[in-house]
Order: structure tokens, then C-alpha cells, then sequence
């Protein structure tokens, strides 16, 4: 609501409240501490009066009236517990209960049921209905989703939940009156986000998780608040252990920046923290080649003295480190400190530099801050969004849900530039909400957003003011753009002036308007120079220095920002501050209580190079895992192969892990403390949910006491006080909650950009590069992120296995005709580089002449890949194939298998 | 493809009403009139042209009892169980068609000539017990008449015994005004 907004005053049960025009009755009771008992209404959904629980008394208004559908009005006198409303919801109540089994005592629901409480409430113990209950049988919907709808009371939250909020349209009221049950829709099997809200809103037992069915009482439960790891939103979540088992993960209403919603991720995929194959010891390779359970002191002992003698032999600069971005603030400030302080090296790089840095680079470079300038509140606001290059509801489903609102409730104009097909189904698309969806050719986003800001150019769309006080910059970008024709772009990116030129009005002509960037972008060669590009889109439009607008880059790992902006990465310091930043120099200097390395830095492609040419003798990798999150062609396990001495800290036993001399046992995000900053630049509490599992530890603990041993202590007494040395290195670097605003725009650095600094390379990021043209009857094989997973640590979560336990190769229905192939056929994929033989689904988002396959199982098909990296940032490029497609029939099979044996 | 022969119905459809969505029952209608039931592939493919998901076009369907969702016989027997018809044998003539066709509400004959179901008053109380078929009326039914109406049915597929039904002529086709 904003502050203009007319004031209503209303007297409920008595009490005279103040409340904005338009308030439903139901909430303004709310907040006068009345609680009017409901079972359809929920403040997420449109209301729709349908349980009639919430009746109450209106004066002169004959009959009684549905408070969360009556909006406040002055003067208004409602009662909400004289006799006879109260006479009108136990009738109400015998009526659900008429149908009800009162299978409390099996209901995972009882105990923290609204039916349960109510009748607690309001129900007489007799009821005289005689008639026998209408009984359905148990269903599943799907294999994570159970529904038990005898329990049902038809309040429909759980279908209008699926339309209005996830855009999905995955749920159906089948049938009509009593019979009427929730379904997805004629015994088909359920497809849909899975994102389970319809468990979280439905206010009974009827639709429930299989995964913690009948485990547990809710009274039985222990909760902690912390933050979901799965991506750069930063959901708040609710963990549930019983005892030391997980039993639930949640989120409640008005919680976090997801505001109680999560996605599939989120909510069914917290098993991965207690896999079976987790470390749990301290493992250190023998002579044989084995590993052997180890003491922490041993473990440790031999590490310190391994990085001392290296350190001493051949220098610190030959010992570099990489770390994961699922790791806390604190873990990522402690390694690079460690790295520094203690080996005395920059070689250090994290998993920002999958393509995250790409933004964060530009962002510095054009408004002076690395940081969204915009937070969610500001999509709700806008009156137009574009998304480029992010398959928004995959990568970052809640940021998506954030857009669906914008769109849906606040009529914002959606522009997409996106690499999938506007189609329907039960899978929400965010595509199909668009006002103009461009439909960009696969890997061509270079020629869609220099079409852009063309369009813009010659469309006379440029800021008046832009044009008055940076002629210059205006001037060099109209006559690069010139010389790069209509046809050229349309040629490459497959999109029409007409199109382009529609797109970039409505995005102009918004007075408030949002840039999202997404992995499409960041994670392709010059994604730097494409952001600046953005960055140029929105100088020109005005939209850069406006309140409410500004771009925003997607951060796909949970903290990929905070790794940026604790210096875990090659050319930062905890900022980030450039390694050449005096004052930066001068204050860790300070805090360091010793002279920062002065060596060169080096990123994860250049780490493994110089491991590959024998600079570098050794590894400390935390975390990550190159050898599967880089293609076979990378050389990552010659590198690690090369090596002296590779110590991994980890979860699992990676394919780098099995390379190590020690591995660590790490704790997950759900064993510890610290803090993760999210997309939007939100710094966050991480709280500890459940026990370490085994002998691990927290990441930080691990190089607090290497530091010890290698006789040069940096050492804490808990998590916090690593948070306070953060706060003294980075000024305001605090736990900014959901009210904090975002930075500004810093002028000075714009003004210099426009004046100068667009110079240095505007010729080349104005220039369509020829790209290589898919050979003849070629498919373009792309990895792409599913909804159901997150990296590779997902596939350990047996929730989200059950929903994608396996890649599968996704091809729209017209190609499958093309390629004679079928759903659930297998196919043999091949290049120069390999083949693999996969089997099909059809997926009719998916562009003509285009494959997707997950990432997440990507280890069949790696070796079609080879890897490109981007000269300039160093970001390894590589998740785009040309690839033949053969059918594999069952003779071919059987030679191959033969061939195995 | 069910509704690519009926384009220009379609089209005439969806250009009655100012939101798409409005033309699903028109659209079901005309599906069930296609192929005797609504079948899954015609869900799919009107969710397809309302720009909506299968579920949504399913549970308007399951709501509406005139609307089977599951293939039919041949021939639909409605038997009228309202309280008029009902007050002059409807119960005995539901029992004699299950027994002589040999299945229950619902179901279909294996030969799939006759499905029967009983539904609500057809407006025609004055001439009970009565039943309809697929369009066709037959009224003030005794056994033998059932009997006959089955028979000439089954063998001709047309039966003199019909009446009405007395409905609206089609757009186009003449001025009537209820």
C-alpha cells in the first residue's frame, strides 16, 4: 500500500481501527489482533468466498457477509463473535465435517490442521448428519505429491495457488459438489513446477509430502531459520529434523525474500545434506593408492606440512586454490585470507567465474557499484520487466515468481529475449506472459541486444538529456550501430527490426523499468562486453539513473555474489576492491596485521594451466569440482594429475576429490553458521539446522587450523567473529534485511564512463563476430539448467532424483518428426569430440533444430563439448554442441554393449 | 486433430465471446459431437486453442454430467429419473433396460450399441416415464415399446417411435424465439 492511500475507519468487536481504503475486513481485523476463522482465504490469493467460514456481522447489511471478500468501508461496524455468526460457522463447520474422515490420529496434518483447531473452536461433539462419508482412495500425485481427499474441505487454495501465484495451471477441481476432488487431470501423471505449494497452502490434511509421510508429529519437531543454498535467491527456509532426522523443509508467509514461497529445489530437495555417500572421516591417499580413514590431527598435520615445504621449495606461488560459491561469507573471506595471509598467493578463484564475475565486471565498470541497484519490490513496481537470457522459473525460480506477480497482478509489460518457445503447459513458462517474446536463436544474444540498443538509436527513443550531455557517447554508438545492418541481425539472432524495434519502445517508453540477465549472457564469450552493452541500453533510455529501474544479474550458486564480494576470486580483494586499490592495500594490511601478497592472480582456466605446466605444484580446492563442471577437452585431470599435492574439502567424493592426496570432510550449509548474500545483494543469516554429519566440519574451522599448524594463526572463536572482521574490511557490510535499500548508482563513475571510458572497447562490443555455423543437418546440443536441480549437488537429493532422476535429450515434438525419433527412445548423439547414446523426451518449449540436456547429468555427454574461454574475463564457455542425431536401434545396441564387455 | 475440419466453427466460436476462455463449452460440445465423448487428445487440443492447460478444460468438463468423458455405445439411452417420471415407473423401466441390456448405470453393451444413464427432468413430465436418445425423445414408454424402440435400433438404427426433441433450429435456419 502506498502512504497516499485514503484512510478508512472502522470499529471491529468494539475496537476503532484506521485502516487504507480497499483493506479487506478480514485483514484489518488481523490486525486488530482478531483472528476470523477461514479456510479459502489466504492473504497470496485473489479472494474467492467459497468456505463461508469467515462470516461476520455487518451493521445494516441484512445478512451476514464474507469478511474476506468485503472490503473495509467508513463507519463500518462489524462483529465477529455475536451468537448467531458464531451459530453460522459451527453450521458451517458441521457441514466440512460431514464429509470429514477425522482421521486425525494418521494425519500428518493434525496438530497444525485449521480444520483441527476449529472445530476445536466452534463444533458441538454431535453432528445429525447420519448419511454415509464419500470415500476416495489415497492418491499420489506424482512421486512426492500424496493426496487424502476425504480430507479435502474444497477451499480450492491449493488450485488457485497453482494459477494465480506459480502459473502453472497443474491442478484440477474434478467433478462437482461433495465429489469434487483435486486432481491433475484424467489419471495422466502430474507434470508441473513441484514446487509444493499446494502442500504448504493447504490448510488440512489432504494434500501432504510423501517424502515425510506418517514419519513424524508436528509437535515433534524442532525448526531453524536459515537460508536455502540450491541458488542466488536466497529463500528463507524452515528446517524440520526430528531427533536428528530431516523430516521437512518450508517456509512461512511473509518469511525471507520469498515471502513463504520456495521451488521444487527448495522444498524437496533437502535430503542432499544426509546422502550416504557424504565424507564423514578425514581421508588421506595411500601408497596403494587408496584412501585411509584418518584423525583430523593426522589429516591436518599432513596438509600444513605438504603446504609448508611446497611454499618453501618453490615458493607461495606455487600453491593456488579454488573454492565453491555454496560456501558461507565467512568460509569464502577465511580461504581467501588463508590463501593470501598464510600461503602468501592471489592464485585464487571461485565459482563466480562460471559466469557471474561477467556481470559483476560491467556493473562496476558503468555504475560504479557491482550490486543490483534494485531489489524485488522494485518488479512489483515496474511497469516494464525484460529478461534476457535467463530461463528465469529454472534458474531462479523465486525471482520468477517475483516477475509472474509484476506481470499478473500489476500489469507490468514483460519483453523476453530468450532461447525457448512461448508454449503452454502444466510446466509454468514465463514466456507466456510476455507482452513481446523474442525469440533469439540459440548463443545469439550478441546480435539481440546490439538489435536493442539499434532500435533504440534509430527509433529516436535516446533520453533527450543523455543526448544533450554525452553527445559524444551517443554519437559513437549511433554510427557503430550503423554499420551493422537489419539483415545482419536477423541473419544471426533470427529476430526482425519490426519485432526488436516494438520490444525496445515498450522497454523505452516504461518510466519504470527492470533489466534481468541471465546465465545466457553471463555465461558466453564477451557476456562482459554484453552487459555493458545492457549497461549502454539504459543509459540511453534515461532508465540507468531512474528510481526503480536498473539490471540485475542472475546469480545462479547461492552466493556467487557473496564470493565476489569477499575477494574469493582472481581479481578482487573482499570488496571487491581491486588487487591495485591502495586504500583496500592499506586496510587489510591493517587487519591482516601483515603486507598483502604481491604475486599475480590467477582464474580457475589460468590456475589449471599454470597446475598443468608445473607452476603451480599444488591445490587447495573447496568445493569444487572442475573436473565434471568443465568439459573432458579442459585438461582439468591432466592438471590435477600434475600436481604434488591436491587437498579437496567436500561433501562428496567428486570425481576431483578421488584425485586428491587429503580430503576434508566439509559440513553442508544445513550443518553451520554464517552468513550468504544473495542476488539481490541481501546478506543473510545461515543458521546451523542439523548436527554435523560424522567427523565433518565447517569450512572455516579447516583453515583456521591449518593456520595453526603452519605457524601463522589467524583463529576465531565462532562464525560471528569472522562476520565482524568482514564488516571491518568491507564498511556496511551488515545483515541487511529485507527493508535495506539498494545502492546507488555512483555518478561519478557514469559520468566518466560516458565521457571516456565507453571508448576503450565500444568498437569491439559494437561488432557482430561471424558465428560458426552448425554444420549441415547439425542439432545444437545445449546443457541447460532444469527446474529440478541445482548443479550437481541435487542429483544426491532423492526427492528431486524421484521427480529428473536421469538426462534425458529434450526435443520439440516437430523435430522428433524430423529426426524420426520418439519419446523414450534412445538416440546416439555424435561429433569430432564423441558419442553418447541417450534416450528422449519431448519438450515442446524447446527452439526447432535444438536439443537440451541437463547439466546435472551431463557426464555421458561431456565429451561432445570442448571449451572455449573468454579471453578477456576468463570465464570457461562450453555448454553448446553441434551434434548428429541417429536412432539407436536394439542391432546397434547390442554391438556396442558386445564392444563394452 | 479433432477441430481441424471445423476451423470455420471454431473460428465462428471464438469470436462470440470477449474472452477466449468463455468459448470452452461451445468448444466441448462440438468435440463431444466429433467423436461421442471428450477425449483426452480433444482437452489438450482446446486447451491449446483457449491458451489454457489441459487441467483447466478437464475440471469444466468433469463438472458438467452431459458431457462424458469416457467413449459411449452407439446409441446414449437417458432415462429421465426426475420426480414426474419417476412417479409413473421410471425406477421399473431403468430396471428393465439394465437387465435386458445387461449392464449398469453408466456402462456400455459389449457389442458398444447402447451406453445408459439416467438423468435429470427433460421437460417433457407430461408424457412420462420418458427417456431420450442420443437426440431423439421417446415418451409415455411401456415395455413393449422399450422393447421395439431397442430392437428397430439396433437393426436399423432408427426408431418411428421418436418424438421431437422440440429444440431450437439451428443459427441460420429459421426465426424462433423461446
Amino acid at each position: 500500500m502506498s502512504n497516499t492511500s485514503t484512510m478508512v475507519t472502522l470499529t471491529i468487536d468494539g475496537i476503532r481501527t484506521e485502516v487504507p481504503e480497499g483493506t479487506l475486513v478480514i485483514e484489518a481485523a488481523r490486525q486488530v489482533g482478531i483472528m476470523v476463522p477461514h479456510f479459502c482465504y489466504h492473504p497470496k490469493l485473489e479472494p474467492d468466498a467459497n468456505c463461508r467460514m469467515c462470516l461476520v456481522e455487518i451493521e445494516k447489511i441484512p445478512k451476514l457477509q464474507t469478511s474476506c471478500s468485503t472490503r473495509v468501508a467508513e463507519g463500518m461496524v462489524v462483529r465477529s463473535s455475536v451468537p448467531h455468526v458464531e451459530s453460522a460457522r459451527k453450521s458451517v463447520l458441521e457441514l466440512l465435517l460431514g464429509n470429514h474422515p477425522l482421521d486425525c490420529p494418521v494425519c500428518d496434518q493434525g496438530g497444525r490442521c485449521d480444520l483441527q483447531d476449529f472445530s476445536h473452536e466452534y463444533t458441538p461433539t454431535v453432528s445429525r448428519f447420519k448419511e454415509l462419508k464419500r470415500v476416495f482412495p489415497k492418491q499420489y500425485l506424482g512421486p512426492v505429491i500424496e493426496t487424502q481427499m476425504n480430507r479435502c474441505v474444497s477451499c480450492m487454495r491449493c488450485v488457485r495457488y497453482c494459477d494465480e501465484v506459480m502459473d502453472a495451471q497443474a491442478l484440477a477441481a474434478e467433478g462437482r459438489g461433495t465429489i469434487t476432488q483435486i486432481t491433475h487431470w484424467a489419471g495422466n501423471e502430474l507434470e508441473c513446477d513441484m514446487c509444493g505449494g499446494c502442500i504448504q497452502i493447504c490448510p488440512v490434511g489432504a494434500i501432504t509430502s510423501r517424502l515425510s509421510m506418517y514419519d513424524y508429529r508436528p509437535w515433534m519437531l524442532k525448526r531453524t531459520e536459515t537460508i536455502c543454498s540450491y541458488c542466488g535467491d536466497g529463500c528463507q527456509i524452515t528446517v524440520q529434523r526430528k531427533d536428528d532426522q530431516l523430516i521437512e523443509v518450508n517456509s512461512a508467509l511473509g518469511a525471507g525474500r520469498n515471502n513463504g514461497d520456495l521451488c521444487v529445489r527448495g522444498y524437496f530437495g533437502y535430503h542432499a545434506a544426509e546422502h550416504p555417500d557424504r565424507v564423514q572421516q578425514p581421508l588421506v591417499r595411500q601408497a596403494d593408492g587408496s584412501f585411509a580413514e584418518v584423525t583430523w590431527e593426522e589429516a591436518l598435520d599432513r596438509v600444513a606440512r605438504q603446504f609448508t615445504r611446497i611454499k618453501a621449495t618453490h615458493g607461495s606461488d606455487a600453491i593456488g586454490g579454488l573454492i565453491t560459491t555454496r560456501c558461507t561469507n565467512e568460509d569464502l573471506y577465511l580461504f581467501q585470507k588463508f590463501m593470501r595471509v598464510v600461503i602468501g598467493t592471489n592464485q585464487i578463484d571461485s565459482g563466480a567465474r562460471y559466469g557471474h564475475i561477467n556481470g559483476v565486471r560491467a556493473l562496476r565498470r558503468v555504475q560504479g557499484t557491482h550490486r543490483w541497484t534494485i531489489r524485488y519490490e522494485d518488479l512489483a513496481q515496474a511497469d516494464a520487466i525484460m529478461l534476457v537470457g535467463t530461463n528465469v522459473n529454472e534458474s531462479n525460480p523465486i525471482t520468477a515468481l517475483h516477475v509472474k506477480q509484476a506481470v499478473k497482478r500489476k500489469g507490468a509489460q514483460l519483453v523476453t529475449l530468450e532461447s525457448l518457445l512461448p508454449v503452454r503447459s502444466t510446466v509454468s513458462n514465463i514466456t507466456t506472459l510476455s507482452k513481446h517474446h523474442l525469440e533469439v536463436k540459440s548463443g545469439q544474444f550478441s546480435a539481440a541486444i546490439l538489435g536493442l540498443v539499434k532500435a533504440v538509436v534509430e527509433s529516436n527513443l535516446v533520453q533527450e538529456d543523455v543526448a544533450r550531455e554525452a553527445p559524444e557517447f551517443v554519437q559513437t554508438i549511433r554510427t557503430n550501430v550503423a554499420k551493422v545492418s537489419w539483415d545482419a541481425i536477423r541473419e544471426q539472432s533470427g529476430l526482425s527490426q519490426t519485432d526488436v524495434e516494438t520490444a525496445a519502445r515498450t522497454y523505452s517508453q516504461a518510466e519504470r523499468a527492470v533489466v534481468l540477465v541471465g546465465r545466457e549472457v553471463l555465461r558466453s564469450l564477451g557476456g562482459e562486453g554484453l552487459v555493458t552493452n545492457l549497461m549502454d541500453l539504459q543509459i540511453l533510455t534515461g532508465h540507468l539513473r531512474r528510481s526503480g529501474s536498473g539490471l540485475g544479474c542472475l546469480a545462479e550458486g547461492s552466493n556467487d555474489q557473496g564470493a565476489v564480494e569477499m575477494g574469493a576470486v582472481a581479481e578482487y580483494f573482499p570488496g571487491p576492491a581491486g588487487l591495485h586499490d591502495e586504500e583496500s592495500q592499506k586496510t587489510l594490511t591493517r587487519t591482516w596485521g601483515q603486507a598483502v601478497p604481491a604475486g599475480a592472480p590467477a582464474t580457475l582456466p589460468e590456475v589449471l594451466t599454470r597446475a598443468r605446466t608445473g607452476d603451480i605444484k599444488s591445490l587447495f580446492i573447496v568445493g569444487d569440482n572442475p573436473v565434471e563442471s568443465l568439459p573432458g577437452d579442459a585438461g582439468v585431470t591432466e592438471a590435477l594429475d600434475a600436481l604434488e599435492f591436491l587437498v579437496c574439502q567436500d561433501l562428496f567424493l567428486t570425481e576431483t576429490a578421488k584425485r586428491a592426496h587429503v580430503v576434508f570432510p566439509a559440513c553442508s550449509a544445513m550443518e553451520k553458521d554464517g552468513t550468504f548474500t544473495n542476488t539481490e545483494g541481501h546478506v543473510q543469516s545461515v543458521r546451523q539446522a542439523t548436527e554435523p554429519l560424522g567427523e565433518s566440519r565447517p569450512d572455516w574451522e579447516m583453515f583456521s587450523a591449518l593456520s595453526v599448524l603452519m605457524d601463522h594463526p589467524i583463529e576465531y572463536n565462532e562464525v560471528k567473529e569472522i562476520f565482524k572482521e568482514i564488516r571491518g574490511v568491507i564498511p556496511g557490510y551488515g545483515l541487511l534485511g529485507p527493508a535495506s535499500t539498494p545502492p546507488k548508482v555512483d555518478e561519478k563513475t557514469v559520468a566518466q564512463y560516458v565521457t571516456s571510458g565507453f571508448k576503450e572497447d565500444v568498437d569491439q562490443r559494437y561488432t557482430l563476430d561471424a558465428s560458426p555455423a552448425a554444420p549441415e543437418g547439425a542439432l545444437t546440443l545445449r546443457l541447460v539448467q532444469s527446474l529440478y536441480h541445482s548443479g550437481k549437488y541435487s542429483t544426491r537429493a532423492k526427492g528431486l532424483m524421484e521427480i529428473e532422476g536421469e538426462g534425458r535429450l529434450h526435443v520439440n515434438a516437430r523435430e522428433a518428426g524430423r529426426l524420426g525419433i520418439e519419446e523414450g527412445q534412445t538416440v546416439r548423439l555424435a561429433n569430432d569430440g564423441g558419442q553418447a547414446t541417450v534416450s528422449v523426451k519431448l519438450n515442446d518449449r524447446v527452439p526447432d533444430a535444438v536439443a537440451w540436456f541437463p547439466e546435472h547429468f551431463d557426464e555421458p555427454v561431456r565429451a561432445l563439448f570442448s571449451l572455449k574461454v573468454d579471453p578477456h574475463t576468463h570465464v570457461p564457455v562450453w555448454k553448446t554442441a553441434h551434434v548428429t542425431v541417429t536412432k539407436w536401434s536394439s542391432t546397434n545396441r547390442s554391438i556396442e554393449e558386445r564392444s563394452r564387455v | 486433430m479433432i477441430f481441424h475440419k471445423h476451423q470455420a466453427t471454431v473460428n465462428d466460436i471464438l469470436s462470440r465471446y470477449p474472452v477466449k476462455r468463455s468459448a470452452m463449452l461451445p468448444l466441448l460440445n462440438l468435440a463431444q459431437k466429433e467423436e461421442g465423448y471428450v477425449s483426452q487428445a480433444a482437452i489438450r487440443e482446446i486447451a491449446g486453442i483457449l491458451d489454457l492447460t489441459p487441467p483447466q478444460v478437464f475440471e469444466t468438463a468433469t463438472f458438467y454430467t452431459m458431457l462424458n468423458l469416457k467413449p459411449i455405445g452407439k446409441f446414449h439411452v437417458q432415462v429421465c429419473r426426475s420426480l414426474m417420471c419417476a412417479l409413473v415407473g421410471a425406477d421399473p423401466l431403468v430396471d428393465w433396460l439394465r437387465k435386458h441390456l445387461g449392464i449398469g448405470l453408466g456402462q456400455t453393451t459389449e457389442d458398444k450399441m447402447f451406453t445408459l444413464s439416467t438423468v435429470e427432468c427433460l421437460g417433457s413430465c407430461g408424457t412420462g416415464p420418458m427417456m431420450q436418445i442420443n437426440d431423439d425423445y421417446y415418451e409415455r414408454l411401456t415395455e413393449d415399446k422399450v422393447g421395439r424402440i431397442l430392437k428397430d435400433l439396433r437393426e436399423t438404427g432408427d426408431c418411428s417411435l421418436k418424438s421431437g426433441p422440440f429444440l431450437v433450429p439451428e443459427r441460420g435456419e429459421g426465426v424462433v424465439s423461446l
